[in-house]
């Protein structure tokens, strides 16, 4: 296939010199004007001690980069956001996938698009619909699910799912899985969905079982799209702010604050904008070399299928 | 098939319809700029021009009331734009923070609270006001109000509506318990904790950085035994001993009256265990009256307030927090004269009126000669809450803003807007850091938010 | 009998795990359209109950007529359905352009893509307000629409990179000798068969552009522009609360979306599986 893409390329490179710029230039546009001030501004500001009430602003050098190197609040925030990521893309993905591989094996049509249509709800609820409902059903006073477990007996006192801070986190990433979950399953079970039914019937003639269709069909032929929703999901939760800062604000005493709402506090509440663009330098950087990684592994992968 | 075509012709009409509507607002949109913009350039006598009015009434009645204002004044001079825009109240600091950066700001605008002003202030973008109190009548004003927010001998706000912070409480409960009305810190939490029982607690302490409930609880205390959190130099003092003592008295009413949950609620999440009974006591201000009211209208009955608990009995009576919310002049305005007109026309008595019955009792008139008329006073709820009022009113006429004993000042705006203080109860309560520890700590982060900010 | 017999355990585990999930995934919106059609009254008065002793529409009324949010729904429309309609439209073009003439340059310019995704916007948002004063569109849904392609376009093309990936060019080159130029091969060929793809694609958009909430609020400050979310915030940050306008509110942010679905649910299930390719 890889042969067929360049030899046909080749034939056509110069005719279509024109007509390919006109596909992309649309999207490079978008992207080069609504990146290119932003970052300068940014970077600019990360090296001033500029605040936001006031207009003027003298250029301080590294000094934001090694308060915020000091300070022990920003590891904390950088530990809570890791696992924060790490705890939600694993769950959301494990969960995604499994219930796009089991929406796939579902043959009755009714019975496939009911579910379809049921679990996809969360992702309709934007994040403050979502901090509402999961203050209510969870608060440690009177909320739904602690009653039920006290009343079942499985536990013995209300939990405290947003003031305990070994709980906090626990349940701020149960409450994304919920939420982005349904993302990853429409993805992959689209991505299932463009495997040519043709290659499961020939692979059935020659007599492979199903695990071995699933490992050598289904795997590698939807791997890259998986692969990229991680990549895309890990850099949206790393950067989630709404749904923490509206349920928890980052609290009790720091256990919820992950790197945006650090930044939110320093730069908005606190008012120091160079403080928090430098802050947020350092978190694109981080950015940055992770999905560098991710990246060789996909591209591994896609060299694979060729 | 044929559900395919359907869903094709709906988002179709959709479409359309939004196109329609996208183009059609923006039309009028623009030639109402238009037409404000000739007239005001015409003539200069004549009101007219368009100025925006942010304000963070979200409740249906008062926005009612300002939109009605707005629209009987626009009535009355054609050639006058106003436009209104709601924002929540901690959405608005966020807006005109972000405004200063982007020139995205409004002619008109309330603050939350006077500490606000200063900081507007000290931003250096707010407009002399003077004028307006003048044409309303400076008498009519309490000076304590007016203090604070005059520097340099400017004034640069004009309260609207003022309210104070009193101690609420359940006569039921009490009842029940036989308890009296505590007057002093001691008694109030000696009822509190036999009053936490039965899924009932005494008394809701909540910590959420995102709000100012800490502060303005450490205030109530350290102003009863004549304290405060500020220094005369404008310097934060949490490490004096009334300081650490009421640092203390809150850490105990959290451990032995308040829910687990309150160390992270804001004010929202706090008001709502008063308003449906799970707290026997709360401190606020005549807000409540309402909160219960839309919420649990069968508890209206049971509520009443009493004076702020005293330091030691005996002690002479003091109010820890008066607020003013104001109404401010911004200093971009190009159309400062219309501002003024319409400020004026907001403050006539029966608008006036109209606004502060959208919250009764909860809003109190900033201006005298409003308080006695007929109108004011056939109100249902002013009449059924009088004795409450009186208290609150009392509270507003002897209070200032949380810090402002000092004199207006920046420094005590940022008191309460950073959340230090309540990251350091958070940290007393969740990490166990002990109380001189941690005061000192927080009281350190103040100094220098201080330096920056003002220095 | 003989059908119970068929039935593999693979799919009863499907089953199984389904209705678990759509158990989760549906209760809140249950709780939430039930306390909504409680009074505030019983909601703080009885908060553990599921059910309400009397159902009201008092919250809806207040909410859609008293304090019109039918203006916030029609905004939220407009601003949704254009950001989607053309960041998808854009993102197809950039993705296949990328996939079919860029072979080399391909990985750098999304690699570029990707990295407008990495900004939080907590620090973007006030460039852009910046920016959008500066072309006069602060306060208006068309900046909005344009901001918004900051985050949707970047994720779009990268779905829909993985997608087109999956088309084989045989197809096309069939297409080609058959005399068909490109724009027909793009559109009557290609698109057709990464459609699931799009459509899933665009749905995230279109949530995306609903749900969001920081730059809506401080983009658009006039009332008669603000989005839902802004919206039912503004409730919240009330100093009196009425929790059943609350909900109320949060159900009618939440309710469209799910309609919303519930039209498109059945473009999901097409592509190469109908068999458009044969």
């Amino acid at each position: 296939m890889k042969q067929d893409r360049l030899s046909g390329q080749g034939l056509r490179s110069r005719r279509i010199d024109i007509t390919r710029w006109i596909f992309v230039a649309p999207a490079m546009a978008v992207v080069v004007c609504l990146l290119i001030y932003p970052l300068c501004s940014t970077v600019l500001y990360s090296f001033t001690n500029k605040t936001m009430i006031k207009d003027s602003f003298k250029v301080v050098g590294l000094k934001n980069y090694l308060d915020i190197l000091a300070d022990e609040s920003f590891y904390k925030a950088f530990w809570n956001t890791l696992k924060w990521t790490v705890g939600s893309v694993l769950g959301q993905v494990i969960i995604g996938f499994t219930g796009a591989i089991c929406l796939n094996q579902v043959k009755n049509s009714m019975a496939r698009s009911t579910f379809r249509i049921l679990c996809i709800i969360p992702w309709a609820f934007p994040a403050i619909a979502t901090a509402m409902v999961w203050k209510w059903i969870l608060n440690g006073i009177y909320g739904f699910l602690p009653t039920m477990l006290v009343d079942l007996g499985i536990t013995e006192q209300m939990l405290q799912f947003f003031s305990d801070k070994n709980l906090v986190m626990p349940t701020l990433m149960g409450i994304n899985i919920w939420f982005g979950a349904p993302l990853i399953m429409v993805n992959v079970y689209a991505a299932l969905q463009t495997i040519p039914q043709d290659q499961y019937e020939a692979a059935q003639i020659d007599g492979a079982s199903k695990f071995q269709s699933f490992r050598h069909i289904t795997i590698p032929h939807i791997r890259t799209v998986v692969g990229l929703l991680i990549v895309l999901r890990t850099v949206w939760v790393f950067n989630n702010f709404d749904i923490i800062y509206m349920i928890t604000g980052g609290g009790p005493a720091g256990a919820s604050t992950t790197m945006p709402i650090f930044i939110y506090d320093t730069g908005w509440t606190g008012r120091l904008v160079g403080k928090a663009s430098a802050a947020s330098i350092l978190l694109l950087i981080f950015l940055v070399i992770l999905t560098v990684l991710y990246f060789k592994v996909i591209n591994r992968w896609e060299k694979e299928d060729r | 098939m044929k559900a395919k075509k359907l869903l094709a012709i709906l988002l179709a009409l959709v479409m359309l319809l939004t196109l329609a509507a996208c183009g059609g607002t923006e039309d009028t949109a623009d030639t109402q700029a238009a037409a404000g913009s000739g007239d005001s350039a015409d003539t200069a006598q004549e009101l007219s021009g368009e100025i925006t009015f942010w304000h963070c009434f979200t409740q249906g009645a008062r926005m009612e009331a300002i939109e009605d204002a707005a629209a009987s004044f626009m009535e009355a001079h054609p050639g006058v734009t106003i436009n209104i825009e709601t924002m929540s109240w901690g959405d608005f600091n966020t807006k005109w923070n972000a405004g200063l950066t982007t020139g995205d700001l409004p002619d008109i605008s309330v603050a939350q609270n006077t500490g606000e002003v200063a900081e507007m202030i000290n931003a250096g973008v707010l407009a002399d006001i003077s004028g307006v109190i003048d044409a309303i009548g400076r008498d009519r004003f309490s000076e304590n109000a007016l203090g604070d927010m005059t520097t340099d001998g400017v004034t640069y706000g004009i309260p609207y509506y003022s309210h104070a912070q009193v101690m609420w409480y359940r006569e039921d409960l009490l009842d029940a318990a036989g308890l009296d009305v505590p007057t002093t810190w001691d008694e109030f939490y000696e009822a509190a904790v036999a009053l936490t029982k039965d899924g009932v607690y005494g008394a809701g302490f909540s910590c959420s950085p995102n709000d100012l409930l800490c502060t303005r609880y450490l205030n109530y205390y350290v102003r009863s035994a004549g304290g405060s959190l500020l220094n005369d130099d404008l310097t934060a003092n949490l490490t004096s001993d009334i300081a650490l003592e009421g640092i203390e008295f809150w850490v105990n009413v959290y451990k032995n009256c308040s829910p687990a949950e309150t160390i992270n609620y804001t004010v929202n999440d706090h008001a709502t265990l008063f308003y449906q009974g799970t707290t026997a006591f709360d401190f606020n201000s005549g807000f409540m009256i309402s909160g219960v009211e839309s919420n649990r209208a069968d508890l209206v009955d049971y509520i009443s307030c009493a004076p702020l608990p005293l330091y030691k009995e005996g002690d002479p009576y003091y109010s820890a927090e008066a607020t003013h919310i104001p109404l401010v002049m911004w200093e971009n305005s190009e159309n400062k004269a219309l501002c003024q007109a319409f400020i004026e026309y907001l403050y006539e008595d029966d608008n006036y009126l109209y606004f502060l019955s959208a919250v009764p009792v909860g809003m109190l008139p900033s201006i005298t000669g409003i308080s006695d008329q007929e109108a004011y006073l056939s109100n249902e709820t002013v009449q059924k809450f009088s004795e409450e009022a009186a208290i609150i009113e009392q509270a507003v006429e002897e209070g200032r803003a949380i810090g402002f004993e000092h004199g207006p000042s920046v420094q005590a705006g940022l008191l309460s807007s950073q959340g230090v203080v309540e990251e350091m109860f958070q940290d007393i309560l969740i990490n166990g850091t002990d109380i001189p520890t941690a005061a000192q700590a927080a009281e350190d982060q103040l100094n220098e938010i201080f330096e920056t900010m003002v220095g | 009998m003989n059908k119970l017999k068929k039935i593999a355990p693979s799919s009863v585990f499907s089953y199984v795990f389904l209705t678990i999930l759509a158990v989760f995934c549906v209760f809140p919106l249950l709780w939430l359209l039930v306390s909504a059609f409680k009074s505030s009254n019983e909601m703080l008065a009885n908060p553990t109950a599921f059910l309400p002793k009397d159902w009201t529409w008092e919250n809806f009324k207040t909410v859609l007529f008293t304090l019109k949010f039918t203006v916030n729904i029609k905004n939220s429309v407009i601003v949704a359905l254009w950001t989607t309609v053309i960041a998808t439209f854009v993102s197809c073009l950039a993705a296949y352009g990328i996939i079919r003439f860029f072979p080399k340059l391909g990985n750098i310019m999304t690699r570029i893509l990707i990295t407008t995704y990495m900004f939080p916007s907590i620090m973007l948002v006030i460039p852009y307000a910046v920016v959008m004063k500066t072309l006069g569109l602060t306060n208006t849904r068309v900046g909005l629409v344009l901001v918004y392609m900051s985050f949707s376009v970047p994720y779009a093309v990268w779905m829909l990179v993985g997608f087109f990936k999956t088309v084989p060019i045989g197809i096309e080159e069939a297409a080609r000798i058959d005399g068909a130029n490109r724009l027909m091969v793009f559109t009557k060929i290609v698109l057709p068969l990464v459609r699931p793809g799009i459509v899933s694609t665009a749905i995230y958009v279109f949530i995306n552009a609903w749900n969001e909430f920081l730059y809506a609020l401080l983009l658009v400050s006039s009332s008669d522009k603000t989005t839902l979310s802004v919206a039912v915030k503004t409730l919240e940050g009330a100093d009196i609360l009425n929790w059943g306008s609350m909900m109320a509110a949060s159900a009618i942010v939440v309710l469209p979306s799910i309609f919303f679905f519930c039209l498109i649910q059945n473009k999901l299930a097409g592509g190469l599986a109908d068999g458009a390719v044969k």
